[in-house]
């Protein structure tokens, strides 16, 4: 059996490797190398600058207000779009006549909540742009339609709102999926866990602290790990929707936006492939202290 | 090589190292681009073709289909097919040329010609630093299309040929003539009794009448704060003369303080603190207010000559758009109260990598003849850099009012260069004037905001400088 | 009262969800007037011109076409490959497997910017660019590591003992994998399948750069296309039918198939 298993390995491993090496790790090498050169993206000499470019980012204010952002949405949008995925998932499941089952109508809610996800963020930025028009948008027409006028705003435009605007949309656009995700994962928890539960006393919240919420645990953390990689990114929606783009004033610019503005723009792709070594090492970190938590708890939990 | 000490503790250190060690090897794909090409093919030169065209070379034609369309460039390309039965022409009309064309460059398979024009351009400057455009100084002695006594050269409106120099060669033609002022509804000011203003205190003035109307003064682009910035920048040149353009453009110290630009700069915080800017314009595209202006919401925008026809679908009957120039901010202005900022764009080059050079310059001869210009300004709406080109055409109210507007400008038609070849500056002004029409930033505090990042442009030894 | 808020909570979020697009749909039946001045009317006199100039002008149904094509090519793709490497991963001891399996994780966390660029090269360089070969590839190695790490858990957790029979009976290495894992593994196999088709689905920075074709354009960049040809033409009712054309296939396909999308989200998420 050891040479069929040899054999097995290879042929399950190697097409991957090779793919994986060909068209992910060599061109990240590459970019590793650009980023120590002043390359301008168009064929000719690319010289050596050394660490030059990574000086530069530290006093770039479009890349520091890009950092800043995304570390915002990094906190914000993971958190808000499962704290509310969570919730809708458990106010879904408290029908029935102990309150534990589906309520009525619970299929098509999640039909309807999935939509979002079934569109590409191009599309949900365009469709937004329209939303937050100040003039003739839907949100400010539904203020003034019920007499809220004082809270219709430039929902764009203003410094302080444009980036929880942008992080709205990318809520708007993921909880229903995470809610459906969290639903299943409810759905599996045996019933009985609830009903001893409910012995003991418990109300809904003790019930969704002690019984819901450690056993969809590891659905949270895989949807932590995929919203963080979301929320790092916010290219598509920034580029479309906002004001400059990436404004005003640099309130929305998220690092993706300012590394293409550098590299497609100001043509200097030395420089741009710099932001991306350190949004690189920015996101393993961040990568690395996910893994490490969530290897941790699983010890604890055994 | 390693990048850095801390990735030491991670267990991906080894994909990184791993990377880092085959990292000079794949890196001479990138950016090993000198590779000698085989030179493009040319034909015998004579007077029927005076740039020794090949008569059966294909000819790979790439065009920035925005307002103008890309129809003007197919005639085009009939009349050269109509010449060169033998040659293929490959066109491409398309709206992201940088996105589309980066790579082709970077690639060294560029088209034969290119009309880098739109939002997502390629950067000129890079292209002009890496010697990547052929030059045009052939075709621009050579014997014109329509008529083999005059050289191209002089075909062309003052600027044009200007506008397409880089370190004393000519490596872009630009084939349309742009304008910038302030537009207004001719049959709206004349219903009511207004009159387009000759200086600020004017312009102020009318607003609180405009005001009092019920109308919004201004409305602008706000989600690309730079259509405000040529007003603006307009209003200070007029002040300070070309001696402030110039030292703008040449990133000379404290250029962004000069009293012009303050000036202008505390004109347009005011136009903002008095309310004479349409609530929510901050937040509009383009289109959007624009549209808005058309409905009659904002009597006026700052716009280039393009305005009229990128409105075409949705003008009302008998809005009767036309084009004001900026008014003067003193009496002591260096430029005339008819100046304006003009200049010639819709960049064509010929990519000196491309395979089919001749052809590609060929081609720019016939667009920029008399009966291709007139026929683009017959469907296009718009100024062609072709002297002559519209004599005798009726033209519509508001290319009129463009045409006027460049001959009551005679000499003070002028044109900051800054935008082209400091692009990180130009996004700098473009934030800052973005704040100061909000009332976010003062006057000084955007002269300050502004000149800082011109120094940093001006200090950055990586970037390529110019002066003029 | 307490039954009523949950689906207080639940009509909140649905209107949330669908007005929007509800809206969208609306308005493509409008005029761009009608959409200016009074974005809250119902279109009194269905434009369904604009439906045909964004289908005609703007070639919906060929970058639907090509979507598919590209798409389906990844998916099988990544799954096939994905599922070997994760398997392998998580049933087998050998030097090196922990290695291997953060070669592939650690890129789900690479900025894909980074690699756009010099990505480009490697295309060309293999005279992939602008086919659909190419861009198969690229997908599939893109969305490989994402499949690895959810199936490599999903693995581990299956039991031994049908596998050790097989094995007792004389099965292949291959063979235990294809007849036997596999299909244990088929819940997870769908869940991890609609996560990347929604993800190439949705790709749309790759193609920027390696699909600059415009007959080879997929959805989302036709789109994209629509909405920057909008900014120069004032187009609004023709950019709201495109998005409503684009929309439209998928939640019909999503709606028809959603139990089995669910039953694959299940698994996914008890896994």
């Amino acid at each position: 059996m050891k040479h069929g298993r040899f054999r097995f390995l290879v042929g399950a491993l190697l097409p991957a490797l090779v793919l994986h090496g060909v068209f992910v790790l060599s061109p990240y090498a590459q970019a590793f190398y650009l980023s120590l050169t002043d390359w301008t993206g168009v064929a000719g000499e690319a010289n050596f600058v050394g660490a030059g470019n990574f000086a530069r980012l530290g006093g770039d204010s479009l890349f520091l207000d890009a950092v800043r952002n995304n570390a915002v949405m990094l906190a914000v949008v993971p958190l808000v779009t499962i704290a509310l995925g969570l919730f809708l998932a458990s106010m879904l499941h408290l029908g029935g006549k102990d309150g534990r089952r589906p309520i009525a109508g619970a299929k098509g809610y999640q039909i309807v909540y999935f939509f979002p996800q079934l569109l590409s963020l191009v599309m949900i930025a365009v469709l937004w742009m329209f939303v937050y028009n100040p003039n003739t948008g839907l949100l400010n027409g539904a203020l003034r339609a019920v007499g809220l006028d004082g809270l219709a705003r430039s929902w764009l435009a203003e410094p302080s709102l444009a980036l929880p605007a942008v992080m709205a949309v990318l809520v708007w656009s993921s909880v229903g999926f995470y809610m459906v995700l969290f639903s299943a994962a409810i759905d599996a928890i045996p019933r009985e866990l609830y009903e001893a539960a409910l012995l003991d006393g418990a109300n809904n919240w003790a019930m969704f602290r002690r019984v819901t919420l450690p056993l969809v645990r590891d659905t949270v953390q895989v949807a932590f790990v995929y919203l963080g990689i979301g929320a790092l990114d916010g290219f598509a929606v920034a580029q479309i929707m906002t004001v400059g783009p990436g404004g005003p004033d640099g309130a929305t610019e998220v690092m993706g936006l300012t590394l293409w503005r550098t590299a497609f723009t100001f043509g200097k792709f030395g420089y741009a492939s710099a932001m991306g070594v350190a949004l690189f090492f920015a996101a393993l970190t961040l990568a690395v202290l996910a893994l490490r938590a969530g290897r941790k708890e699983r010890i604890e939990l055994a | 090589m390693n990048p850095s000490p801390s990735a030491k503790t991670y267990p991906r250190r080894r994909t990184i190292l791993k990377a880092l060690a085959t990292t000079p090897l794949l890196s001479a794909c990138v950016t090993s681009g000198n590779d000698d090409q085989p030179s493009s093919p040319t034909g015998a030169k004579s007077s029927q073709n005076p740039l020794g065209v090949k008569e059966d070379a294909p000819l790979e034609v790439v065009i920035f289909k925005g307002g103008y369309g890309d129809d003007y460039a197919r005639k085009a390309e009939d009349l050269y097919k109509q010449r060169y039965p033998k040659a293929t022409i490959d066109h491409k009309g398309i709206q992201k040329v940088g996105e589309a064309l980066q790579p082709r460059f970077v690639a060294n398979t560029p088209p034969d010609v290119v009309d880098n024009t739109g939002a997502g351009r390629l950067d000129l400057a890079t292209l002009v630093g890496a010697k990547q455009l052929a030059d045009l100084a052939e075709l621009l002695d050579a014997p014109s299309f329509d008529d083999p006594n005059t050289k191209v050269r002089d075909t062309l409106l003052p600027g044009v040929v200007e506008d397409g120099t880089f370190d004393k060669q000519v490596l872009t033609l630009n084939f349309t003539y742009t304008v910038w002022g302030v537009w207004y509804s001719k049959s709206l000011f004349a219903g009511k009794g207004w009159t387009y203003p000759k200086t600020w205190d004017e312009m102020l003035a009318l607003c609180a009448t405009i005001k009092g109307a019920g109308i919004a003064p201004w409305t602008y682009q706000g989600k690309y704060p730079e259509y405000m910035n040529d007003p603006l920048l307009t209003m200070a040149a007029k002040t300070g003369g070309m001696d402030l353009v110039k030292a703008v453009d040449n990133l000379e110290p404290n250029a962004w303080k000069a009293d012009g630009l303050k000036a202008a700069a505390e004109a347009f915080a005011e136009l903002a603190a008095k309310g004479y800017i349409m609530a929510g314009s901050e937040a509009l595209s383009h289109t959007e207010s624009q549209a808005a202006w058309c409905q009659g919401k904002a009597a006026f925008i700052p716009c280039g000559s393009w305005l009229e026809s990128e409105q075409k679908d949705v003008t009302p009957k008998g809005f009767d758009m036309v084009m004001g120039a900026v008014p003067s901010r003193t009496s002591g202005d260096k430029l005339s109260g008819a100046g304006v900022q003009a200049t010639s764009s819709e960049s064509f080059i010929v990519p000196a990598k491309a395979k089919n050079v001749a052809g590609g310059q060929e081609y720019l001869r016939i667009l920029f003849s008399k009966q291709s210009a007139r026929s683009f300004a017959e469907t296009a709406g718009t100024l062609p850099a072709v002297a002559g080109a519209t004599d005798g055409l009726t033209l519509s109210s508001g290319l009129g009012s463009v045409r006027d507007a460049v001959t009551a400008a005679g000499r003070d038609a002028f044109t900051y260069r800054f935008r082209t070849w400091y692009a990180p500056l130009a996004k700098a002004v473009d934030d800052a004037t973005g704040e100061l029409i909000n009332k976010r930033a003062t006057a000084a505090e955007w002269a300050d905001r502004v000149q800082k990042a011109a120094d940093a442009v001006a200090k950055d030894s990586s970037v390529k400088k110019y002066t003029r | 009262m307490r039954r009523a808020l949950p689906h207080v909570a639940m009509l909140c979020w649905g209107v949330v969800t669908a007005f929007p697009l509800l809206w969208a749909v609306l308005s493509s039946f409008k005029t761009d007037q009608q959409i200016l001045t009074d974005p809250w009317s119902l279109p009194t006199d269905p434009q369904f011109g604009n439906w045909a100039r964004a289908w005609g002008e703007a070639n919906i149904g060929r970058y639907l076409l090509n979507s598919l094509i590209v798409v389906g090519g990844a998916l099988v793709l990544t799954m096939l490959l994905g599922s070997l490497v994760a398997y392998a991963l998580a049933r087998y001891e050998f030097l090196g497997n922990r290695l291997i399996y953060y070669v592939f994780v650690s890129a789900m966390f690479f900025p894909v910017f980074l690699a756009l660029v010099p990505l480009f090269f490697v295309v060309r360089q293999l005279g992939l660019l602008d086919t659909y070969q190419g861009l198969i590839l690229v997908y599939a190695a893109y969305a490989v590591p994402f499949t690895v790490f959810f199936l490599h858990s999903f693995f581990r957790t299956l039991p031994s003992e049908v596998a050790e029979a097989a094995f007792l009976d004389g099965c292949s290495h291959g063979a235990v994998f294809f007849r036997v894992m596999l299909p244990m593994a088929r819940p997870g196999l769908v869940a991890v399948g609609i996560f990347n088709f929604l993800g190439l689905w949705n790709q749309y920075l790759l193609p920027m750069v390696l699909n600059t074709d415009p007959d080879r354009y997929v959805l989302v960049q036709g789109l994209a296309n629509l909405s920057v040809s909008q900014g120069y033409r004032s187009d609004w009712s023709g950019l709201f039918a495109g998005l409503t054309i684009a929309m439209l296939p998928v939640l019909i396909a999503y709606v028809a198939f959603q139990r089995h999308i669910r039953a694959g989200m299940t698994a996914g998420a008890v896994k």
